[in-house]
Formats: C-alpha cells, structure tokens, sequence
C-alpha cells in the first residue's frame, strides 16, 4: 500500500471514513472524547493525575458505577429505567455481609446468595412490567422502596449482631487489587458479548427500537424485557458485594449515589434514554468520565458544593454536544 | 388562496408526497381524491404546517383552519375547553370566565345546531362521532379563509354528513376556500366544484366534473402502462393450505374462506373494511373475537405471532401513513432480514457471523437489494422500495408457506413494483399460499387467481381472476346494500 | 382522578379503623391538623410535579430546588424578605429547566438530572451544614396558634390549581400534553407553555421550602432530596398519565395525602418504622394496579353501556 502524501486527501478519506461510521460507534467515539478531554484536563491542571497510580485508583472507583450502569443500559435500552437499583444494591451488601460473618469458608455461600436476591428483585420488575404492564417508574420505584423497608426492618436498622460482619478476607484483598478492574472486563466483555453477537442481543436492539416492529418479527418482547431487569438487579448486587469487599463493612445508603449516576454514566456513554441505541463500551468510559471529574474536582480541593455544580454543568454541556434528541418529524 | 408547489415528503426513505402541487382558489368547495396512501393526509398536514416538506413551497393567503381525521382535541378538558381554546372569554386578571365559557360554547354549538352535545362534557367521555363534531364546529367557528378538512364524514352518519355538507357551502357563498378528502364519491360528487386526484404522492388531474368511473380509473393508475407478469395457474387440486372459518376480529365481522398452494389470493374492497385486522388476526397480532384457523389441515391456535412464524405464515405489513411497522429504521439491513431466522442462525445463542452474512448476501442478491453495505447500512437509508424488500426478504428466509402481503408495493416506485409483481408471480409457481391486500385495487384485480371483496367486516363478493378490471373490484365494494 | 380518590378513600378508611381501634377515639381535629401540616410541602412538590407531567416531562430537580431554598431561608436568619427571595429564585430554577428542555431539546429526565446536581450544589454553598435560624414570624406559616393556617395553604392549593386550571395557559398544558405536534399545529407557543410550567413547578418547590422551614424550624441543605421520589409516587398515585395531557393535580394532592396517611396507618398499627418503606413501596405498586384495573373496568362498563 503506498502512503498517500496529499493531506487534502487524506483529510477526505478521513473524512468519508467518518461518515461511514454507524451512529452508534459515532456516539462511542465521542465518548471517549470526552473521557479524553476531562483526563487531559486533568493532566494539565494537576500533574499526576493521569499517571498509572491515580488512573488505576479511578478506574476501580468507575468499577462500581460500571457495574450498576450495566444493569441501567440494558433496561434503557428498551426504553424503560430501574430506579430500584439503590436498596437492591444496599440489600444486598447487607445480605452479603450478615451471610458471610467475615469467614472466608463462607464466601461463595455469602456471593450467591447476594446475587440470588438481586435476580429475585430484578425479576419481580421485570414480571410487572411485562406482564401486568405497570410503568417502569411505578414498579422499580415500588420496588426500591421494598427493598429499603426490607433492608432496615429485618437487620434492625443494621443493628443486627451479624451486621457488623466485615466482608470475608480474601474478597478484600481481591477487590483492593487489581482483580477488580479484571472482574470489571469480565462484565465488558459478558456484556458487550450478548448485546454484539448472540441472538438475545439482537432481540434487545430490536425490542428498544420498536417493541411492536420486534412482535411482529416474532421476537418474544416480555421475556426479553424480563431478562433484562433481571440482568440489571444481579450487577445491582454484584456492585453492592464489590462495594462492600472494598469499603470492609455494609452501611445504610451505601447505594444511594448510584441511581443517578448509573442514569449519567448510561447517557454520558452515548446510549439514547429512548431507547435502541448505544453499547457498553461508551458506558465504560462514561462511568470512568463521571470518576475523573469528581476525582480531579477533589484533587484540586474544590468543596463539595463545588463539585456538585460543576459536576452538573459539565453534564450538561455534554448533553448538549451529543445527548439532544433526535430531530422530530 | 392556496397553492403548494413541488412538495416533496418522505418517511424514512417511504416518500409520500414526490413533487406534488395542488391549487384551490376561493369560493370553491375542492374535494382531494386518492386511494390509501396516495398522500392526500400528508398532503393536508404540508398544508397547515404540522409536517415541514423536504423541498418544495406552500402558500396560503387569509386564516387557515383544520380539523383531522386524527382528532386533535385534548381528551382531558372539557368540549368548552377545547373550543376555545385559542381565545377563551376572559376577565379581569386574565382568568377565563368560566361562567362565559360553557354558555358561550352552548351558544356556537347551537349556532351551528349540534346543540346534542354538551359543552360542559370531557372531551373523552365523548363518542368518536360527536368528537369529530367538535373538532368541525373548532375550525368551523373560526370563519377562516380556507377550511381544510380531512376525512371530516369517516365518524359521521348521514344526518351529520348533511349537517356539514350545508356548512361547507355556506362559506363557500361567503368566499372560502373549503378543501376536502373523502372517501365516499357520492360526497364528492355532491359538494365539490372541482375534483383533485392523487395518485402514489403525486397530483394527477384536476377537473370540474368527473365521473366515478373515469376517477376510479385515475386513482387507481391504470392510465399509467403498466406490466403485470402472467400468473401461473394454481394446480389442478392443489392442497388447501389455509382454512379460515368464521374469523371474527376487530372490524372483521365473520370471514370464511381457504387458500391453497400456489394461489395469490386478493383481499378488496374500501378502506377500513377490516383488511388489516384479518391480516393481523391471522399472524396472531390481533386477537381473534371467535373463528378457527386450520393450516394444512391440522387446528391452530395463534395467539402471537411467534405461533404463526412457527407454523410457517410470514407478514409484510406496511400501515397507512406510516413507516412499515415490521421494519426496526436504525437498524442494519443484515439485523432486519436476519431477526427472523436467528433460531436456525445461532448455536448457543451465539449468532454464527458467516452463516448470517451467507444468508443475508444471498437474500439481497435474489431479490436485488439495493443497499452498499447491508451488514452495517441502517434499513432507514434505503429507498422506501429497497425496505419493503428488505420486509419481505425476512420471510422468504425462514421460508414461510404463507405470505401475508398487506400493501407492500405502497409509495414504491415503478420498477420496484414491477419487481414485486415478478416476485409474487414466481413466489406462487413455487407453491406459496399468498394473501395479498393493496391499497391499489389495479393490483389486486391483475395479481390474484381470486378475490374477496371485504364491506363491512364480511366478504361482500367473490371474484374469479384474474379480474383484470379494477373497476369491477370497486364497483362489488361500493355497491349499496339496501 | 377517580383511581386517586379511590385510593384515599381506601387509605382514609384504613386510617379511620386503625386509629379508632388504637386509640379508642375518633381522630380530633388537632390529628387532622397536624396531619396536614406533615404533608403540605410535599401536596405543594407534587402539584409542581403534576404539571411537568402534564406536559409529558418529569423533574428529578424538585429536590434540589426545594433544597436551595430552605438553605436561602435558614442561612437569611428566616426573615419573611428571605422567603419572598427564596419563592423568586426559585421559580427562576424552574424557567432555567424549561428553557433547557424546550430550547436545548435534552430529554427532561437528564436536563433535571443534571440542574438536580447543580442547585444542590448551590444548597450546599448556601447553608454548609445543618442549622440556621428561622424566624419566628415565619413559624406562624404553618403554626399559628389561633389560626388554622394548614387549611388556609391547602385552600390555597386546590383554589391556585383550580384558577390555573381555568386559564389559557391550564388549558394550554393539556393540549401540549395530548399532543405536541398537533398543539403546535393549532398555534400554541409549545415553547412558552414548557418554560411556565417548569417555572410554576420552581415556585412550588419554593412554597414547599417555606412551608417545610416552618415546620421544622431548622434549615438542612439536603431536605429537599426525598421529595424526588415521593413527589413522583404522588402524581403515580394520583393516577397522572406520564405519557401527559391526562390527570389532575388534585389527584397528586389525593396521592400525597394518602402516601403520608400510610405513614400513620403504620404508626398506630404499631408497625416498626423501620419497615415503613417496605409498605409505602407495596402501596404505590397496589394502587397503581388497583386503580388501573378499576378505571378499565370502568371503561368497559361504560363502553358496554
């Protein structure tokens, strides 16, 4: 192949290449735009804070909001939302840490079990939406709010003797290294696998871009639909168990923050709140994007106010550059 | 005045309007004529601006009002409410004086004697009938320049069709320019001082007398020299494929027929006589009110359309005024033509890549796909044409038996169709059962060993075909029962 | 409407039973009263929330709002000026929202999601930790001793929706609401409407922060966050279509009374607080089934008729 030299050319080529780029891997790319903007920010502002150590620190910060977030674009992506993934995440945490008692004979009893009730919850969801058609606000809302009086009436209000537990050792030590971010590109890979190339991924795409086009195509839109909120209460929990591995203990509100930030990290990762479009790998650099600003806002020691407004007014602006909606008519 | 000039629309490659003009000058009722999807509603929402055109200019000159076939009025207010809602009675403080308000709409509904409808009533405790009235007497009171009405008798009876009839020419006389879309000729050849016809988006004729015969003949296009492939006969006892008796869904009041192998079988008649629901009822995507289906003998039950895929049916189904309702727009050609046969496509849930783009290569090539890179292109860039294909190809891969084909050559242009017509032709002699509807009766009188010809949600009447003639289509379907 | 009276009809009967049988006795006005008072700023979010729905939004910033201006009043010393300032600064939240969702075209749910995080942000500059002063003439809002001030604030609501309700502009959310294309079609300023409304919903927040200072007589940077979601269980109960154009606000306030008429169910059925999310969870699921199921059985009743 010989190097063309000419830059008008090369310009076009480029140019040409972009416009053949599908919308979705558009929608990536600015994504990672925008990771790489707030990063290099960052790297100007204060040095060392794209370096190895601070990037790493971050990423396993992002991993939480990856996790949720996982579960948010699969239930966005057929054009419905989970709000019941702070309590689902919190009960599970405290399912985990009462089932486990610190002891690493435990651990797998204490993982599955934690799981097991973010998949129940999940799939409570996901049958009151589908089958009795109750809106998905109404049901994830009702949910969550299940969940919480679960949560605090049967641990006491986390006074129970088992709650204190700490998160059996192995796990922190494994949460603490770097097998976090491995298990966070095992979800990737898991879920950017069954979106991309199985036929329940298609069926997903096509439920969210016409529920009623999938119908008539025969795709089996309640069972997808029920799949999905499923899916999202097992990363609800997996991010509640990691959270707890990673912090020692469970507490009351531990997955309050992420409701919203799931929503963010969803949007910010180039997927429509409408529905049908985007992947999981703009959501990773979304979460990491959401990470990266309150890190350097704290880095730089702007006070919490601070960090809230600018944090609100950088979302902004990145709605703004690729999160309008599309074109009516 | 109103005059539109080479407006062009389409909907996500389906073009519904293509360089349209039209003009109505004052102190003329004009009637607009055109079958299903000839564009005449796409046409009336250019008009009052509710649709902006691709290219192409619209002029209007005085007040313009409109009342829609969809109607427009906001189902939680009151029929008061809804009324006056541009310039409600006000007071002091500019709060609407709500004891005005519902005497003041008494009194224009009483100008305009339709006094049965309370003003004080929401909106959507109302009968479909009496909405269509309010929505009339909103656009009516205006007194505006040009009325345009769209579908204003579909909801109405015939004491209501008079009612509006008088008031159309009564602003008429006061200089209006009243433009209307009927599907009912009597009514056209009653009120209007000029006739437009449409055909596949775009304007035909206009005359000031014209026959039913001589405007059956321009809506349905067979000035236009068209080729239809020679059917093969359907075999001399050919199996019964389907067996319907008794259908009974939606608008369809009670259907009974069969269809046999290698026959295309036509489904007639006007608009809204339940064509759609017994197309959807037998794909399972309508629920079925009473009636059995039997398919090659044997009972079957479908509830879903996932029974009916299994049971080797297919449907291409193109509503009214929209975008195919089976295709997914953002999505590429190879996800829309391979949704259907993911089963036979994947093992362990893994799609096999190969096997897929071997499918899909093969289905754009036979039925000439016209698409530059169909593993990636979204369906939404293709021509309204190339989707269709794209709809039908999902079928012809899972190899159905029976092809349901509701309006699939609409808003195509010639060539496509003329491939369509080839298809169906070729799809019969390979022994398909098709049921075939289209919005153009010229098709179904040329395509078709045999036609139903649907009134009233029954088979009015049965014609051996190929017909030939559309006009004997129409004239089964409008004949009066009396 | 009818699925929001339904339901607080059901929840008021259940009330009635469980405190007659606690306590022996009819609830006393003094019960009413204070019943009330606990739930007027959240009648007041919800009523700002009805109308966003109504138009087919949904505002996640209600609680920022709402929170901003409890910070202003409690950081001012609680002076009646501070709460005038709060109510404008707050409806000027709330044009900011509607501008950025009609001009911007960011679907509602992110725009708010994000001016949520800016005016808690601004709360918390405001009033840093919780505290302040509140002055006791603003007290009086809520709690006067001679006057029934908690009716007089309800009056006013269900009289400022009732009038609203009878403007242009009422009727005007509603044809957005139906349908955007066609009110735009029959020349309504789509625009216009959506900047008012997300400002009225502002200055609801702004009540509700007044009401709220007043009640508890303490200012908190975060009060207003759990208004999010109870002000969304409101309009749900309240049976608001969130597709919009459908529903009442005085079915948000049916639904806000009742969601606090659950808490005191609780209380005097001697159901451990702790678990009192677990059944406000169960009602909003409940009667939102309950309620769809018997308005469509009205519906083919009347469709039979």
């Amino acid at each position: 192949m010989s190097i063309d030299t000419q830059a008008s050319t090369q310009a076009e080529t480029g140019k040409r290449r972009l416009d053949s780029l599908t919308p979705n891997t558009k929608l990536i790319l600015y994504a990672y735009a925008a990771t790489a903007a707030v990063l290099l920010a960052g790297a100007l502002l204060h040095p060392g804070f794209a370096g190895w150590a601070s990037l790493r620190a971050m990423l396993i910060v992002a991993s939480f909001i990856g996790f949720v977030a996982a579960g948010q674009m699969l239930v966005v992506l057929i054009g419905g939302i989970d709000l019941s993934i702070p309590w689902v995440l919190n009960s599970a945490a405290i399912v985990f840490t009462t089932a486990g008692l610190g002891q690493s004979g435990r651990l797998p009893y204490a993982i599955a079990l934690a799981l097991c009730v973010g998949a129940a919850v999940g799939l409570l969801n996901g049958l009151g939406v589908a089958w009795l058609g109750v809106p998905a606000v109404v049901m994830t809302l009702g949910l969550n709010g299940i969940m919480q009086g679960l949560s605090l009436g049967l641990s006491g209000g986390l006074t129970c003797s088992s709650c204190a537990s700490y998160a059996p050792e192995p796990l922190r030590r494994l949460v603490q290294g770097d097998t976090q971010l491995l298990l966070w590109a095992a979800v990737a890979v898991f879920v950017t696998v069954l979106l991309s190339l199985t036929r329940f991924g298609r069926h997903v795409y096509a439920v969210g871009n016409s529920p009623r086009a999938a119908y008539l195509a025969g795709v089996p839109v309640r069972s997808v639909t029920v799949t999905l909120y499923t899916l999202s209460g097992v990363f609800a929990a997996l991010a509640g168990i990691t959270l707890v591995a990673y912090g020692g203990q469970a507490s009351l509100g531990l997955g309050d923050p992420y409701l919203f930030e799931s929503i963010a990290a969803v949007v910010v990762g180039g997927v429509s709140i409408l529905g049908g479009r985007g992947h999981y790998i703009g959501v990773v650099a979304g979460s990491v994007t959401l990470v990266a600003i309150v890190t350097l806002l704290q880095a730089k020691q702007v006070p919490e106010y601070g960090r809230d407004i600018i944090y609100g007014l950088v979302i902004l602006a990145i709605l703004f550059t690729y999160g309008r909606d599309r074109e009516h008519d | 005045m109103l005059m539109v000039s080479g407006v062009s629309k389409s909907f996500g490659g389906v073009k519904a309007l293509r360089d349209a003009s039209f003009a109505a000058r004052p102190g003329e009722i004009h009637a607009l004529a055109g079958e299903n999807g000839a564009g005449k509603s796409t046409l009336i929402k250019v008009l009052c601006g509710v649709l902006r055109p691709d290219s192409g200019t619209v002029q209007t000159t005085g007040e313009l009002a409109t009342a829609f076939q969809e109607l427009s009025l906001a189902p939680d207010l009151t029929v008061a409410e809804n009324l006056f809602l541009h310039d409600p009675p006000r007071g002091r403080l500019g709060l609407v004086r709500r004891s005005v308000l519902a005497p003041r709409a008494d009194e224009l509904l009483r100008r305009f004697g339709v006094d049965y409808v309370d003003s004080r009533a929401v909106t959507a405790d109302l009968s479909v009938a009496h909405r269509q009235i309010v929505e009339l007497v909103r656009a009516l009171a205006t007194e505006p320049e040009i009325l345009v009405l769209d579908e204003p008798t579909a909801a109405l009876q015939e004491s209501q069709v008079a009612w509006l009839a008088g008031h159309m020419r009564r602003l008429r006389e006061q200089g209006c320019c009243v433009v209307f879309t009927s599907h009912r000729w009597r009514e056209i050849e009653d009120l209007a001082d000029r006739v437009t016809v449409f055909r596949n988006g775009s304007h035909v004729t206009t005359r000031e007398k014209l026959g039913e015969a001589e405007a059956v003949t321009l809506m349905s296009g067979r000035s236009i020299d068209r080729t239809y492939p020679r059917l093969p006969p359907v075999p001399a006892g050919a199996d019964r494929t389907l067996t319907v008796s008794g259908l009974r869904a939606g608008a369809l009041r009670e259907v009974s027929f069969d269809l046999h192998r290698g026959e295309v079988l036509g489904v007639g008649g006007l608009a809204g006589q339940g064509q759609a629901d017994l197309f959807l009822a037998l794909f399972g995507a309508r629920r079925a009110a009473g009636g059995t289906i039997q398919l090659a003998g044997r009972p079957l039950r479908v509830r879903r359309p996932r029974d009916a895929i299994r049971a080797g049916i297919g449907i291409a189904y193109v509503p009214e005024d929209r975008k195919s309702e089976g295709l997914l727009l953002p999505m590429s050609v190879r996800d829309n033509l391979a949704l259907g046969i993911l089963d036979r496509l994947s093992s362990a849930g893994l799609v096999r890549r190969s096997a897929e783009r071997a499918a899909v290569r093969s289905m754009v090539t036979q039925l000439g796909i016209v698409a530059s890179r169909p593993m990636t292109q979204p369906v939404g860039t293709l021509s309204g044409g190339n989707q269709q294909k794209v709809l039908m190809g999902r079928w012809l891969l899972t190899d159905a038996e029976v092809l349901l084909l509701y309006d699939v050559t609409r808003g195509v242009d010639a060539a496509t169709k003329h491939d369509f017509y080839q298809l169906i032709a070729q799809l019969a002699e390979r022994g398909k059962a098709i049921l075939l509807y289209s919005s153009e009766t010229e098709e179904i009188a040329h395509l078709c060993h045999r036609v139903l010809v649907l009134r009233e949600g029954r088979i009015a009447a049965e014609l051996a075909g190929p017909v030939g003639d559309a006009e004997q289509i129409v004239a089964a379907s409008m004949r009066e029962r009396r | 409407m009818k699925q929001a009276l339904l339901v607080l009809t059901g929840t008021y009967t259940t009330y009635l039973l469980v405190y007659t049988t606690s306590l022996g006795h009819l609830p006393t006005p003094f019960d009413y009263l204070s019943l009330l008072n606990t739930c007027l700023p959240l009648i007041f979010v919800a009523i700002g929330q009805s109308l966003v729905v109504l138009t087919g939004g949904i505002d996640l910033s209600v609680g920022g709002i709402m929170s901003l201006g409890i910070a202003i009043i409690a950081a001012r010393g609680g002076t009646a000026t501070a709460a005038l300032t709060v109510l404008i600064i707050c409806t000027a939240c709330g044009v900011l929202n509607g501008l950025l969702v009609a001009r911007g075209r960011i679907a509602p749910i992110l725009t708010t999601l994000a001016t949520l995080s800016i005016f808690s942000g601004l709360a918390l500059r405001t009033l840093p930790v919780p505290g302040g002063s509140i002055d006791p003439g603003l007290r009086a809002v809520l709690t006067h001793p001679d006057v029934p001030t908690g009716l007089i604030w309800l009056g006013a609501a269900v009289g400022g929706w009732l009038v609203l309700r009878r403007t242009r502009f009422g009727m005007r959310i509603y044809a957005v609401g139906s349908d955007e294309a066609a009110a735009r079609a029959t020349g309504i300023p789509v625009v216009r409407v959506k900047v008012g409304v997300y400002g009225l919903c502002g200055l609801c927040c702004g009540i509700a922060a007044v009401l709220y200072v007043s009640a508890t007589t303490s200012g908190d940077p975060n009060a207003g966050m759990p208004f999010i979601l109870t002000s969304i269980a409101a309009v749900v109960v309240g049976g608001i279509a969130f597709t919009g154009g459908r529903g009442s606000a005085l079915g948000a306030m049916a639904g806000a009374v009742a969601l606090t008429l659950v808490t005191d169910v609780l209380f005097f059925a001697g159901i451990d607080p702790l678990y009192q999310s677990l059944f406000q969870g169960l009602f909003l699921v409940v009667a939102v089934l309950l309620g769809s199921g018997a308005v469509l059985a009205g519906n083919r009743r009347r469709a039979a008729a």
